[in-house]
């Protein structure tokens, strides 16, 4: 604080800490109406509160913050089937190791072929890669071209997780090809095991051995990931032999306008039902919906908010009936760690 | 869509903390989703200014919230437990700090950053605020930023950090005096 003539002035950051009583802090406030100083010392201390609360921080993006929750989920559901001690010393020892790890594991690939720790990665000519170890992840960057990666999975072998420019291309197990063309995902073929890949904007899509997924021609403008939109770009993805895929197939406009109330309606207001807290109602719209629509865009999402609707709705069988379903649906879903509890 | 998604399921009806922790408390990992979509930015935002953005800042708020996860049958019942989460940040700082001044004790500072950018140019490249905050003790700064940034009051900080509030009226103090040297020099 500036030199201060008040012998007061020191009572502007005692009342802000509120080491005044309630009388003494209504004295202060008398006398600071009618001395400078006093007043000059209490703006002095909000404009430095005002600065502290404006240093910027870094926000971390929304599929960081989606992956950091669904890890913190995972872990904790370890932590309640497998519960150990476990060394808190011992696992803060590992933060600043971990980071050690990162800054020496971290390695720039631009032709040839590839080790990226836990995968054998074949850039065809011209691509632009990375990889790095970001804490129990293997972490690929494709900004351009295409990769075919075949991954390992032996023991101590972490998963694999390829950025692209739009999203994200998570794998669970597996051979697969990713193209990538002027900052947009254009391509994903899987020719063993499986992946989901989750572009922003759009649900996510599980593809299994022999399935593969392309973007749509750029003439179509890719709708908005809302329940109102009645404009879906037409992807086409192959459905594999092997079950276990959740094909994205779209909804078509035309047809869905003919029959007057469409699934993105029913999807609607089933969750608007949610939202106000009419969990019974929403969850027997999430049923019909389901059942109506077994292979809309909104299905994992409905099969999620139908499994929420009837927690909250108090139906602990249906519930539990309800996130096995999700489960058997959806292997690989978003969801699937906030669910596997309930359905045990 | 799962923005949306997230939200609904987050927030029909709305809960207090108190009754969300209870639900962790037994088992309930969705409930657990809810507290770190309520408090994640918050806690975020303290932990990455505490350290003065480090690189583990992820990490710290995952430990946050798991050790809340486990101390959930404990907490003591208030409506709002950001004031209960950032103190378990704290201590987890103060263990962090305690890790990282025995792993740079084997390993020499300078190869330990594991930075890849010259330490000087990240500071210059911050604002003059983020600049002072880093001037100061780790102590004084968590005070500062739970008092100005949070919101706490000096009790609810006393209570997280463990300290009387004697302790936490001196550090304000020194940390305000401090800042106000600091960005006087800056403005030089």
């Amino acid at each position: 604080m500036s030199k201060s003539r008040c012998p007061r002035s020191f009572e502007a950051e005692a009342s802000r800490d509120g080491r005044l009583g309630a009388d003494e802090r209504a004295s202060f406030e008398a006398h600071a109406e009618k001395c400078a100083d006093c007043t000059k010392a209490i703006r002095e201390l909000d404009a430095l509160g005002a600065r502290l609360r404006s240093a910027p921080v870094p926000r971390a993006d929304d599929l960081q913050a989606r992956r950091e929750r669904t890890r913190l989920l995972s872990d904790f559901n370890r932590g309640l089937v497998e519960p150990r001690k476990k060394s808190r010393a011992q696992l803060f020892a590992l933060v600043p190791i971990a980071a050690l790890v990162v800054g020496i594991a971290f390695a720039l690939h631009r032709v040839g072929r590839g080790v990226a720790a836990d995968a054998s990665v074949s850039p065809e000519p011209g691509t632009e890669w990375s990889s790095k170890v970001d804490g129990e992840h293997t972490v690929i960057e494709l900004d351009r071209g295409t990769l075919a990666i075949v991954v390992s999975h032996g023991p101590g072998a972490r998963p694999v997780v390829v950025h692209l420019p739009d999203g994200e291309l998570e794998d669970t197990g597996t051979t697969f090809e990713v193209s990538v063309e002027n900052g947009h995902t254009s391509r994903v073929s899987v020719d063993e095991g499986a992946v989901v890949l989750r572009l922003n904007g759009r649900q996510p899509v599980a593809l299994a051995a022999g399935g593969a997924w392309n973007a749509p021609p750029p003439s179509f403008v890719a709708a908005p990931a809302s329940a109102t939109s009645s404009t879906v770009a037409p992807e086409s993805t192959t459905k594999s032999a092997d079950a276990g895929a959740a094909p994205a197939t779209s909804t078509s406009p035309a047809i869905a306008r003919a029959t007057g109330s469409t699934s993105a309606d029913e999807f609607n207001d089933a969750t608007l039902a949610l939202d106000r807290g009419d969990a019974c109602d929403a969850a027997g719209r999430f049923g019909r919906f389901l059942a109506a629509h077994p292979s809309d865009a909104h299905e994992e999402d409905a099969a999620y908010l139908h499994v929420i609707a009837l927690q909250r709705c108090g139906d602990a069988a249906a519930t539990k009936e309800a996130a096995r379903d999700y489960l058997a649906r959806f292997p690989h879903g978003f969801r699937r760690s906030e669910l596997e509890p309930l359905a045990r | 869509m799962s923005a949306r998604v997230d939200r609904i399921a987050k927030n029909a009806p709305a809960e207090c903390d108190a009754a969300i922790l209870e639900r962790i408390a037994n088992g309930e990992i969705g409930a657990l989703g809810e507290l770190y979509d309520r408090h994640r930015e918050s806690v975020r935002r303290f932990v990455s200014q505490a350290t003065s953005g480090a690189e583990d800042v992820d990490d710290l708020v995952h430990a946050t919230f798991l050790e809340a996860a486990k101390s959930a049958g404990k907490y003591d019942g208030r409506e709002s437990s950001r004031a209960w989460l950032v103190g378990i940040a704290v201590h987890l700082l103060r263990r962090r700090r305690r890790s990282l001044a025995q792993f740079f004790t084997v390993l020499s500072a300078s190869s330990a950053r594991s930075r890849s950018v010259d330490p000087r140019t990240a500071l210059e490249a911050r604002t003059d605020i983020e600049r002072a905050l880093a001037r100061i003790s780790e102590a004084k700064r968590i005070a500062i930023l739970l008092a100005e940034v949070e919101g706490l009051t000096c009790e609810e900080i006393a209570t997280a950090l463990g300290v009387p509030i004697g302790t936490v009226w001196t550090r304000l103090h020194a940390a305000r005096a401090e800042l106000r040297a600091a960005l006087a020099e800056e403005a030089r």
